[in-house]
């Protein structure tokens, strides 16, 4: 027979126990130095900051506005899903989800750092569309902004905790959060574009938004204090795969290994579904067969990818390299749809083996389909641009499709970049030591973005794009392809990487 | 001419200071099935590692078909190994890795046997479900199904009577002593005996292989 203990009396056991073998004071040392990190970062970027969530002259409109609202409501509500919401430490998940103590009080920590978190984040939300959106001085109801992105934070983080419950509800709300960050950025992108949909309809009295706020803040309490007493019933698997996900992102953290999270999100991502063998397309060689077969599977993604080729219209009004920049590294999500193959490739050979195809093969082979793809994505960028007048005349799209085999290489050469080098030397900045070995991995594949400089030049200097332009750029990303092929890979070695 | 599938000469292996191979030779001919026996940590995977290039030796030569074990894909073709831990693609399902597999050597998916080989592994339940999703007893299966569909002449296996049950095990090593009659040559590490004769093949203790 079990005797249930109390968690509070583990918990402060087990803190004492490790606290045997920690220095003395590192708690302290540890506060101490996120403080000053916060302290430094905050003293370098806070004009970048200022500009993000305070600009001088507001100047979005009562549709940019609503558009963000939309699009942070959906976005923070798939990031709370992502993280749990209800975490447990991997210890925690492994030893004190099986004792026998209160799952209510086990769980009631982390409920209130995630209310707490989701009420911040959405006051900061608040806080930029209050900053983007409304004149100074701010006046009346605007002020109160804040306050209800921070009840809609906290309204969010229930709903969140209900469909972590639940698996009906968990779909379902996804992809409401799906569309309704959709919506915002479509409202984003339209307004940039010029549409002029009036929705100011002036803000109400600042006392009647305060009642409202204040009757939202004490419904949100009621809900919240349902939701404690109902944590018990939240399943163990559930809580168990937000432990994983807490403890893969902290091992990503800490390690410097982006590849850890890219590697959970797609293990899970096929975990979920279910699949139906096909036939391997049969005209056309045998790798380009399963990538198209993984674009088959991914009917959401390419929806995702069609909407993303109208956000550099976001950039409209930014310098023209920028815009370029931003056309150019959209590919890398263009190409990245097939490119999963090309990481577990990369990481262990062992099927690359089994096929008997030679580094070169298979590398062309892989290149196909991210090069269709981002051809298309980024011919259908660049007419957008075009259509909406903040490109200048010209063939852009006819660019665009010279440009696919840059975005191909940029995502292929990404994926086969493999685990960061940690064994590198440091960089001794004025700013102190800087880690090689992340920021190699973090331009793998951005670095090839290089040989689209002359649609970056081009729209820069904001000339009328010629036929001559558009063979310049074909032609250098026809021959970094090529070079790439050539020189990184062989006929007579079948593993990715040179042994 | 009679030339040998494998020919190993004075071959040494160590982990830093501790000797793991010291000298062994080992020949193989063409057609002939060789299981390796002995304890665990006596060398037989760091052996078969080596032979199937997967492993770098500190001295010692190694021959496969009288040439270099190597990475080409000349090599990769002829050889099949199941020494190393596999990978699996994401979102493809354990009958399109089979399928993968059978074109990518050249073979007609349809004509290849892909759901009679599964069905036989006792697998054919799990056609459409992911690698990742299956048990490690079905990866395995999964593993040796794939070295089987696709054409070798050279098969190198760790162990693979492990995390099988018996009739597994049995119906395994009836494929092998098949793949053995149609001219294919094999080198196992076991610790299964039983497995290894009905694989029909030649057991031969670690010990044995050092020369002198």
């Amino acid at each position: 027979m079990t005797t249930a203990v109390g968690v509070t009396g583990v918990r402060r056991w087990v803190r004492r126990t490790q606290s045997a073998h920690r220095e003395r004071g590192e708690t302290l040392g540890n506060f101490y130095f996120a403080v000053l990190f916060v302290a430094i970062v905050g003293g370098m970027a806070h004009k970048q900051l200022a500009v993000v969530f305070w600009p001088a002259a507001p100047h979005a409109s009562g549709l940019a506005g609503a558009g963000l609202a939309l699009a942070l409501t959906g976005g923070l509500y798939l990031v709370l899903r992502r993280l749990g919401p209800l975490a447990l430490s991997r210890p925690a998940a492994s030893w004190l989800l099986t004792a026998p103590v209160s799952r209510r009080r086990l769980l009631l920590p982390s409920l209130c750092w995630a209310t707490v978190g989701a009420a911040a984040a959405g006051a900061l939300g608040g806080f930029a569309i209050l900053g983007h959106t409304t004149g100074r001085p701010v006046t009346g109801a605007a002020e109160l902004l804040p306050a209800y992105g921070a009840v809609l934070g906290g309204g969010l983080l229930l709903l969140a905790l209900g469909a972590q419950a639940d698996r009906w509800w968990s779909a379902r709300s996804d992809d409401a959060a799906y569309l309704l960050l959709a919506a915002g950025l479509a409202a984003l992108v339209a307004d940039s574009a010029g549409a002029a949909i009036p929705l100011s309809a002036g803000w109400p009295p600042a006392t009647a938004a305060l009642a409202t706020v204040a009757g939202l803040a004490v419904l949100l309490v009621a809900f919240w204090l349902v939701a404690v007493r109902r944590l018990e019933g939240t399943p163990n698997e559930r809580i168990l795969e937000a432990s994983r996900t807490a403890g893969t992102l902290a091992d990503s953290a800490f390690g410097v290994e982006p590849s850890f999270v890219t590697e959970m999100v797609e293990r899970r991502y096929w975990a979920h579904r279910r699949l139906r063998s096909r036939r391997l397309p049969a005209r056309v060689p045998v790798l380009v067969g399963q990538d198209l077969l993984m674009v088959r599977r991914r009917p959401r993604r390419l929806l995702w990818l069609a909407g993303a080729s109208t956000l550099p219209a976001l950039l409209a009004h930014a310098p023209g390299w920028l815009l370029g920049a931003a056309v150019l590294a959209g590919g890398l999500l263009a190409g990245g749809v097939t490119t999963a193959s090309v990481r577990t490739d990369a990481g262990n050979p062992w099927m690359l083996r089994m096929l008997g195809l030679s580094s070169r093969a298979a590398i062309v082979q892989r290149l196909w389909v991210p090069g269709v793809l981002t051809a298309l994505w980024y011919a259908a960028a660049l007419a957008l641009l075009r259509a909406l007048g903040d490109l200048p005349a010209g063939p852009w799209w006819a660019l665009g499709l010279g440009l696919g085999p840059v975005g191909a290489v940029a995502a292929v050469r990404k994926a086969r970049t493999g685990f960061v080098d940690n064994s590198l030397l440091p960089l001794d900045t004025p700013m102190g030591s800087v880690s090689t070995g992340p920021l190699i991995a973090a331009f793998a594949g951005v670095d090839i973005l290089l040989l689209g400089l002359p649609t970056v030049v081009q729209i820069a200097q904001g000339d009328p794009l010629s036929w001559t332009g558009v063979v310049v750029q074909t032609a250098v990303a026809a021959f970094g392809a090529r070079a790439y092929v050539s020189g990184t890979t062989a006929t007579d070695r079948v593993e990715l990487s040179g042994r | 001419m009679d030339q040998s599938a494998i020919e190993v000469r004075g071959l040494s292996v160590s982990y830093g200071a501790a000797p793991v191979l010291v000298d062994v030779d080992l020949t193989v001919p063409t057609g002939a099935g060789v299981c390796i026996t002995g304890e665990n940590g006596i060398g037989k995977s760091t052996l078969l590692r080596c032979i199937a290039s997967l492993q770098r030796p500190d001295a010692g030569e190694i021959e496969i078909f009288g040439g270099p074990p190597g990475s080409t894909p000349e090599f990769w073709r002829a050889v099949a190994t199941t020494v190393e831990p596999p990978t699996w693609y994401p979102g493809l399902t354990t009958r399109e890795h089979a399928e993968l597999v059978c074109r990518a050597h050249g073979l007609d998916a349809a004509d290849a046997g892909i759901d009679e080989a599964l069905e036989r592994f006792g697998i054919a339940s799990h056609a459409d479900a992911v690698p990742p999703s299956m048990s490690s007893g079905q990866k395995q299966r999964l593993t040796l199904a794939l070295a089987l569909l696709r054409p070798s002449r050279l098969m190198i296996l760790d162990e693979p009577e492990q995390r099988l049950d018996p009739d597994g095990r049995a119906q395994v090593a009836a494929m092998l002593a098949e793949y053995r009659d149609g001219g294919g040559t094999i080198l196992m590490a076991s610790h299964d005996d039983v497995f290894a004769a009905a694989a029909g093949t030649e057991v031969t203790g670690m010990a044995a292989l050092v020369a002198g």
